[in-house]
């Protein structure tokens, strides 16, 4: 009974979904409304008595984000108990192979109730009619206003929101601050200043790689791509059309790559690490400066404790000035349309989502909270491993392009390939980037 | 099996049938003495049902499902709503239509696996001599130390090799780099597609021979020791022994061995990911597994991918067709 029910649900909430993509604007609108007094029991009512003594809630959260989760899961479990009486059973998943365990428990139907959902796989999830829309009952509880922007705008598919902002992080220049001392430089601040900071460390730490220019990960080009003015790709209409190789884009590639190639900051060892690869290597104590992430700091020192108070930060700089924007990543927190009671699971969203446990778990993890009130919070406490990577978010974070078929892009690891190519020498800044292009094209062009 | 329930008659002869048939007697009765409707012909069915649905979900369903997938276009929202789109051929079209299949992915299986093929059965052919020659204690050891080669699994494995083959701090990097062999400044081996497959194949080879050397072994074990005296003592040496003595009797052996290493070989795909740009990153070192599995999960394309890995097992079965034939045609003159 339950598993038709649901199907029926999700069935009807797919039509409507690709008939709000059908028509124009006004019908958007429409549907939009729609899913509010629609009835079917995909929607939410936020301020439903949601006192569910004896109910149960499965929740996934992906593992290792927070490096000891256990306390955190045992206070939220409390918290939730107090509030409804329900109980939870949280499993953690690894992020590796998180997207397959979703898409099989979607074809499955057993998903959980709640789950961290990592932000670029929302679109690709909610499309495919697995995830509830959640912009009613946020508006609701009056949270619409609170929210970070660029969370919220990789949560949205056809104007409803299927994903709670619930962190974010984003990717800076992380330093060795002795290390710089003693070369003595200061974080650079233009694209110039990059070079001339990255030769006088070449020349004081011949062993060291100066900054390693990983190739299989594509997190690192897209800042100088964009703090170059370009982008990846742009909305046309109905459809999305490549500009990794525009001008500006090649330009930006060019200076990436060429940190490796033309002045020999990196190793050709970097040209197949991905971005575990490149911790690994400055944990080690290899590595002077990279591309990492705003969670990245205290895990390098855990896994060297010798690298206490020698870990700084820095945005990633403009060409001439400024701040090159860096993905703003993260991860949402989504209830599924198979869940037998969403209201309950969207009370519990909101716990997480907002004030203590939201607090909690971004100091806990390192990373920056959803909800602009905290995020404010964060910025006033000047850490000087997190203050530069809150500038990052602020001046400069950007989304990439907000459609399912970019997971496709990114399942084909289509950006990776072009960087890799270049360095390895295989290929030139203009073919590869022209190939990446068509590539894309080409994934677009089947949506 | 020389007869089935079916085909056996009951009668007199029966009786004087004794012990149960070898596979090569005369289709005598195995077991009608109980009489006929003690064990009717669908009892030997009921008996194997478990074995049988154990098959068919497992091996069967997937395969029919593969099949279905490689002619629909799949993607995540069919596999949520389980609607689908039959395409006809387009699949295939795209597949075959694509310079990444002959330039690469069908280059890089089909020579991988037969270089691999060729190296895996010689070691193991090579090792099972080396153990046949030792005595008990010392092939004792030497049987275990190539197990553990054999029971390592293939993800420990790979990650072992790539560690070695690190182009900062590998071994062997580091080795060859001080012997002033190769330039660690500038080299990376993962990059590059030959050096790439070269060492996918020690990681093969190395975990595919112990399986070839143990079977070799036992077959070597049923070589008439009196047809080696004899050809000894008609002046053949080792290398004539073992081709026109040794070789001639294992022959259905080495076909065995052979035909599952081609399989093996032929779908390689655990080794190939997750060497440093094995899955994706570097396009010039995908092989047919790969790319399938890329294909149909990392970009939701299942229908896509379906096709690939219907390809591959349609290429499978026409070498191991092709090979069986040769053989048995050999075995008729």
């Amino acid at each position: 009974m339950r598993v038709l029910g649901t199907g029926t649900t999700r069935r009807t909430h797919r039509k409507r979904v690709s008939f709000a993509v059908g028509v124009a604007t006004l019908a958007l609108a429409t549907a939009a409304c729609g899913s509010g007094s629609d009835g079917g029991s995909s929607e939410i009512d936020a301020d439903a008595d949601v006192s569910a003594e004896g109910e149960k809630l499965t929740v996934w959260i992906m593992e290792g984000t927070n490096p000891d989760a256990e306390p955190y899961v045992d206070g939220l479990s409390k918290a939730f108990e107090e509030k409804t009486g329900a109980t939870l059973d949280v499993q953690f998943v690894p992020w590796a192979e998180a997207h397959d365990k979703f898409v099989n428990s979607i074809a499955g139907e057993t998903t959980p109730d709640v789950a961290e959902v990592g932000t670029t796989w929302t679109p690709e999830f909610a499309d495919a009619g697995a995830l509830v829309d959640l912009s009613q009952p946020v508006s609701d509880s009056g949270l619409d206003g609170d929210l970070v922007p660029g969370l919220v705008e990789a949560g949205t598919v056809d104007e409803g929101l299927y994903g709670m902002p619930w962190y974010a992080g984003v990717r800076s220049v992380v330093y060795r601050t002795d290390v710089f001392e003693e070369a003595g430089v200061e974080p650079p601040t233009s694209w110039d200043e990059l070079v001339t900071v990255g030769e006088k460390l070449e020349a004081a730490n011949p062993d060291m790689i100066t900054f390693p220019v990983a190739g299989d990960s594509e997190y690192g080009v897209y800042p100088f791509i964009w703090g170059n003015g370009g982008t990846i790709a742009e909305q046309e209409g109905d459809t999305w059309a490549s500009r990794i190789d525009s001008a500006e884009a090649q330009e930006g590639i060019t200076f990436y790559t060429d940190l490796a190639k033309e002045h020999g900051f990196s190793s050709p060892a970097a040209t197949t690490w991905d971005e575990a690869d490149l911790s690994d290597a400055f944990s080690r104590g290899d590595v002077a400066m990279m591309i990492a992430g705003s969670w990245t700091p205290g895990a390098l020192v855990e896994a060297n404790p010798d690298l206490e108070g020698k870990i700084g930060a820095f945005p990633i700089p403009g060409p001439d000035g400024g701040v090159s924007p860096s993905f703003l990543g993260g991860s949402h927190l989504s209830v599924f349309e198979a869940s037998d009671n969403k209201d309950l699971a969207f009370a519990l969203v909101e716990l997480m989502a907002t004030g203590e446990q939201a607090q909690a778990w971004s100091e806990q993890s390192g990373f920056f909270p959803g909800t602009k009130t905290l995020l404010d919070q964060v910025q006033e406490a000047d850490d000087p491993v997190v203050a530069p990577f809150a500038t990052q978010m602020v001046e400069g974070g950007a989304s990439l392009p907000v459609t399912p078929l970019y997971g496709q892009v990114q399942g084909k690891k289509t950006v990776s390939a072009m960087l890799q190519s270049i360095l390895s020498g295989d290929a030139s800044v203009e073919e590869a980037s022209t190939q990446a292009a068509d590539e894309m094209d080409e994934i677009f062009s089947r949506g | 099996m020389t007869s089935t329930p079916t085909d056996v008659q009951a009668g007199p002869a029966s009786l004087e049938a004794g012990p149960p048939a070898a596979p090569t007697a005369p289709p005598t009765p195995p077991r009608a003495r109980r009489g006929d409707w003690l064990t009717p012909g669908w009892l030997p069915w009921l008996l194997q049902a478990p074995a049988l649905a154990v098959l068919a979900g497992l091996l069967v369903y997937p395969l029919v499902r593969v099949g279905v997938l490689a002619f629909q276009d799949f993607g995540l929202r069919e596999l949520v709503t389980g609607e689908s789109a039959w395409v006809g051929l387009e699949n295939f079209d795209e597949v075959l239509t694509d310079p990444l299949l002959w330039q690469v992915a069908l280059p890089n299986t089909v020579v991988f696996a037969a270089v691999n093929v060729v190296l895996t059965v010689a070691v193991g052919t090579a090792v099972a001599l080396l153990l046949a020659r030792l005595s008990g204690w010392a092939r004792g050891v030497l049987t275990s130390a190539i197990m553990v080669a054999w029971a390592m699994p293939a993800v420990t494995g790979t990650y072992v090799w790539v560690f070695l083959f690190d182009a900062r701090d590998g071994f062997v990097m580091q080795t060859l780099g001080s012997l002033g062999l190769v330039d660690p400044e500038t080299t990376n081996w993962f990059t590059e597609r030959l050096p790439f497959y070269a060492i996918a194949t020690v990681n093969v080879v190395h975990h595919g021979f112990p399986f070839v050397a143990v079977t070799i072994l036992a077959g070597l074990m049923t070589v008439p020791k009196d047809m080696l005296e004899a050809a000894a003592l008609d002046g053949a040496g080792a290398w004539r022994r073992f081709r026109y003595i040794t070789v001639p009797v294992l022959k259905p052996v080495f076909a065995v061995v052979t035909i599952l290493s081609t399989i093996w070989d032929f779908k390689v795909f655990t080794q190939i990911y997750l060497m440093p740009g094995g899955s994706g990153t570097n396009r010039e070192v995908l092989n047919l597994g790969t790319w399938s599995y890329i294909t149909a999960i990392s970009q939701n394309r299942y229908g896509l991918g379906a096709a690939i890995a219907v390809l591959l097992t349609v290429l499978l079965l026409v070498i191991t067709m092709v090979y069986l034939r040769t053989l048995f045609r050999q075995e008729e003159l």
